[in-house]
């Protein structure tokens, strides 16, 4: 088998997913660097478990590689490399460069507030559940899609999202109170 | 509906992942229960400062860079790789390869070494495989079907410049099925991976076509035509 063949190949299914990948590590870790280290981990991975990867067990190739992101993200949180290596401020000013438009101090110190309590909650969770929480809120998967990247009953995976979202809720309680947060 | 299902189902019911049932039965205790009303608001809410607050949107890292490193990690043996991440499944690994060993050493017995039941049944001196069709290798088979078939049959229009719509997201797809087939039959059935070999080169044919106007389905025709592709999967099947 040509080597060079099967890595253009793969090159083509590198180009058709990395986009969804790093975005999926980049929710999960909040840190662009820790995310392309994720990145490279995942396809690196799948390349060298290519030959366990069964279409006809009927998971897609995408579902196939967003099991082994989701597996390298967890591992990566538990390896506590990124955990407290997110910065606050940095983020902040990223929003801030994001959005010129957002010039107004006070709103800006609170949104940086509210920012920094989800994320304290968002810690607080266990990685798995901070898992399924970005996965359903931020990357828009079904709980059925889930269970079978985290390799679980979709059972288990509802109650556990049941319990971030109750936490969440919580916790933010006082920013929702004191600004109203009209719909 | 009691109000802790319901509280549950509201959460899913945001999420559009409420069947119509459970949505009729939430909708008519909404109706009913004030409490369970306002925990919807309420959740709604959250939501909305939840997505108002999310991460900046990273810029994107650079791809060619990424994937410089990756292929360096991919060119690395994979042996390495797996002692390095997985160290204490080392013995497991080692005691499925000898229950592999064993296994093959069955199956070769079994098959290849006992006499044949039917030895005035003539093969193709071959290339083709004995052993069944692996389904995975079958069903690709039906997928690809269709496209070669396109290309066996082409004939150029009038004006000798006729092309064939291909969508390359298909072709890209099928490839890497291929690829994967070849991976996993590289060793185990050299007939299907010389027809997967074929294969290979036929749809980095189509996939290399530019996408507007100068494709060349002619010489892709001939390709196949050649390398007897239809016919060599026709009889893999029948095996």
């Amino acid at each position: 088998m040509a080597q060079g063949g099967d890595t253009g190949a793969f090159r083509a299914l590198f180009e058709d997913n990395r986009q969804q990948v790093f975005s999926l590590a980049y929710h999960y870790l909040k840190n662009p660097e820790d995310a392309e280290d994720v990145l490279q981990e995942t396809f690196i991975k799948a390349y060298h478990s290519l030959h366990r990867y069964n279409p006809d067990k009927g998971a897609s190739f995408r579902g196939w590689l967003n099991r082994i992101c989701v597996n390298a993200c967890i591992d990566a949180l538990r390896k506590s490399k990124v955990r407290d290596a997110y910065s606050l401020d940095a983020q902040e000013a990223a929003n801030v460069h994001a959005n010129p438009h957002h010039s107004n101090p006070e709103k800006t110190a609170q949104n940086k507030e509210i920012r920094e309590k989800i994320d304290q909650v968002l810690d607080k969770l266990s990685p798995k559940q901070r898992m399924i929480f970005v996965l359903r809120h931020y990357q828009e998967y079904t709980t059925r899609e889930i269970a079978d990247y985290l390799n679980s009953s979709e059972g288990n995976i509802k109650k556990q999202l049941f319990r971030a979202i109750e936490i969440l809720k919580k916790r933010l309680k006082r920013f929702i109170l004191e600004d109203g947060y009209g719909l | 509906m009691d109000c802790k299902k319901a509280k549950n189902d509201i959460t899913l019911y945001l999420y559009g992942e409420l069947d119509e049932e459970d949505r009729a039965a939430l909708q008519q205790h909404l109706q009913e229960c004030r409490s369970c009303a306002e925990e919807l608001d309420y959740t709604k809410k959250v939501f909305k400062l939840l997505d108002e607050h999310q991460p900046a949107p990273a810029h994107e890292p650079n791809w060619e860079s990424s994937w410089q490193r990756i292929q360096s990690g991919i060119s690395r043996t994979p042996a390495k790789d797996k002692a390095l991440l997985f160290p204490r499944w080392r013995w497991v690994y080692a005691g499925s390869a000898i229950a592999a060993i064993l296994v093959i050493g069955i199956i070769i017995g079994k098959y290849w070494l006992a006499p044949s039941p039917q030895p005035i049944q003539t093969k193709s001196p071959t290339t083709i495989s004995p052993a069944a069709l692996p389904p995975t290798l079958s069903s690709h088979l039906e997928d690809l079907k269709p496209l070669l078939l396109e290309y066996a049959h082409y004939t150029p229009g009038a004006q000798g410049t006729k092309t064939l719509a291909v969508d390359e997201k298909i072709v890209r797809g099928l490839l890497l099925q291929n690829l994967l087939l070849k991976r996993i039959l590289a060793e185990k059935d050299p007939a299907a991976a010389e027809l997967l070999d074929d294969l290979d080169l036929v749809l980095k044919e189509i996939a290399n076509q530019p996408s507007q106007g100068r494709q060349a389905p002619a010489l892709i025709k001939d390709l196949i035509n050649q390398r007897g592709i239809l016919f060599k999967m026709e009889i893999l099947k029948t095996l």
